[in-house]
């Protein structure tokens, strides 16, 4: 697998440690565009705005308030935000194993894949197979970057995929979505069940297109062919390589530097 | 060859050579280098100590033929301090130790205008006490464009909580200092974090900057040589005279002062010689004095 790897460590559990790389399972489908100033196409950054004074701050006197009330606020400072920083850790430690259905999707949020390390394909593969015959998930807590997550482990056809979830106080409750009406018609609920059978089919996700990304790309593959593109921002060829962390932690700081010219 | 004996506290020091001009069209002999290493030994010293030189010697002037020499010479005086290196091909080298103003005088007597020191030390050559980005213009790149990847690079690693301190070369490029001092950081470790941050800054900037060797692809753009974290390698020691038409010298800059320097928008002004560093070190010592004590971890490793 050529994906670039965003973090590198180990997967463990009671003796048990798989030496593992994260990779994402998931590429943004989304065509996404930049703004250009009208007038000659160079690209434009966003500023903050301050509107009392009608002028732009710069990063240095800008601070977090938590809005607590109108025009009240608690500030808070980088400093303090690091300071609940959970300690880094190289260790994605599996607290519990569940029964893989056990999870419902509503808590699902990024889907990532662990890739074993050298000398980690033997035990990764074992792990595969044990979980997928007793049909388990492992929930683990995962810290990446700042923050602390909650993470679901599981199987997909032949490796370990990594979930990050919800936490339970996020999910909205569903009570009152819909409320019980009584006396729905046996006649009604075989007719229905009926219509659900014969629309039975099984999943396959590329019968689905995602028609507003198909249309957008065959107009910019027109539009390419008709006028030359306005001049396009030059982007670098090799994917810088290196520790994983390292790699995402200074792109992350290029990108700031970026925004702030 | 002309004479002199030198009195340095109770030892004496024979000179040759005194008014031998080293740097032709600026009339600087070898008894001004002798007088300014004299003057300027007190912040250079530290930066030498224990660690094994590297003589750039030119004999016959600064626009003449250089030599290298990494061996202490055999006709040393027996108070030269001097240590055993392990050479690449695993034989034992003897090499001079800097370690005080006599020393200091001995070598430049051999007319050494550069010195080129490793980053680690000759007791502990594993461990590097600080790491180094070497910003080296290409042809059509000037000093201003290093100072402006300087910037990028104080501003990554400051994100990253490092403190590093800048440079000049003496020639045409910056070299930007992240201390270390934790005697656990290894050379692999440095290697891998300033190629990485190279990289990096590479992929976003491949118009300014590259990290690669070739002559070619450096055309315009500034080279980030982050190959100099080895524990073979030597970089031009802060304060060491540069053999170049003026006797300039790789001089510490402020970070501030840099940015003012820059903005005049004339290379020429980031550059110091020899008179300008003796005044700078007067009005505000070493600026490069935190550089030997600041403990930093390379994080993400």
């Amino acid at each position: 697998m050529a994906l670039q790897s965003i973090w590198t460590g180990t997967i463990s559990f009671s003796l048990v440690a798989i030496p593992v790389q994260l990779v994402k399972a998931v590429l943004p489908g989304r065509v996404s565009f930049r703004m250009l100033h009208a007038k000659d196409y160079s690209p434009l950054s966003r500023e903050m705005f301050c509107p009392d004074e009608e002028k732009i701050v710069p990063s240095d006197e800008i601070v977090r308030g938590f809005e607590i009330g109108p025009e009240k606020y608690i500030v808070v400072t980088d400093e303090e935000l690091e300071s609940l920083s959970p300690e880094r850790s190289r260790s994605i430690e599996i607290v519990d194993f569940i029964d893989s259905d056990d999870v419902d999707p509503v808590y699902y949020d990024r889907p990532y894949y662990l890739v074993p390390s050298k000398s980690g394909e033997k035990a990764y593969g074992l792990l595969v197979e044990v979980m997928r015959r007793t049909n388990k998930a492992g929930i683990a807590k995962f810290v990446f970057g700042e923050r602390e997550y909650l993470v679901l482990v599981r199987v997909t056809s032949g490796a370990l995929c990594l979930v990050t979830l919800h936490y339970s106080d996020e999910i909205l409750s569903d009570t009152g979505v819909a409320t019980e009406k009584e006396g729905a018609v046996s006649e009604e609920k075989d007719r229905m069940v009926k219509t659900i059978r014969d629309m039975k089919a099984a999943f396959k996700p590329e019968k689905y297109t995602n028609e507003r990304k198909r249309k957008i790309v065959s107009l910019l593959g027109k539009k390419a062919k008709k006028q030359a593109p306005v001049e396009a921002p030059v982007i670098g060829e090799e994917t810088p390589e290196g520790p994983g962390d390292l790699v995402a932690v200074l792109q992350e700081s290029m990108r700031k530097l970026k925004a702030t010219k | 060859m002309k004479k002199t004996v030198a009195r340095i506290g109770d030892r004496r020091l024979p000179l040759s050579n005194l008014d031998k001009d080293l740097y032709p069209s600026f009339g600087f002999t070898k008894a001004h280098i002798l007088e300014y290493y004299r003057r300027i030994s007190p912040h250079i010293l530290p930066h030498l100590h224990g660690r094994a030189l590297t003589l750039k010697r030119y004999p016959d002037g600064a626009q003449a033929p250089f030599f290298f020499e990494k061996r202490c010479p055999g006709y040393r005086p027996d108070w030269v301090k001097t240590a055993q290196v392990r050479e690449s091909d695993g034989g034992l080298m003897t090499v001079c130790l800097v370690n005080d103003l006599d020393t200091l005088m001995w070598v430049e007597n051999l007319a050494s205008l550069e010195l080129h020191v490793p980053l680690a030390r000759a007791a502990t050559p594993g461990t590097p006490d600080s790491m180094v980005f070497d910003l080296d213009p290409g042809e059509g790149a000037d000093i201003l464009d290093c100072a402006r990847v300087a910037f990028m690079l104080r501003d990554v690693l400051s994100d990253l909580k490092l403190t590093c301190f800048p440079k000049t070369s003496g020639k045409k490029g910056l070299h930007v200092y992240v201390p270390l001092n934790r005697n656990e950081t290894t050379f692999d470790e440095t290697r891998k974090f300033s190629k990485t941050v190279a990289e990096v800054l590479q992929h976003n900037y491949p118009l300014m900057v590259t990290s690669s060797m070739s002559n070619e692809l450096r055309k315009k753009k500034v080279f980030i040589n982050w190959s100099q974290n080895g524990a073979s390698n030597t970089t031009v020691c802060v304060y060491s005279l540069r053999a170049s038409e003026k006797p300039t010298v790789s001089s510490p800059v402020t970070w501030q002062e840099l940015e003012t320097l820059a903005g005049h928008g004339d290379p020429a002004k980031v550059q110091f010689i020899f008179s300008e560093v003796i005044d700078r070190t007067e009005k505000d010592g070493d600026l490069f004095k935190d550089l030997l004590t600041i403990k930093q971890k390379l994080p993400y490793l």
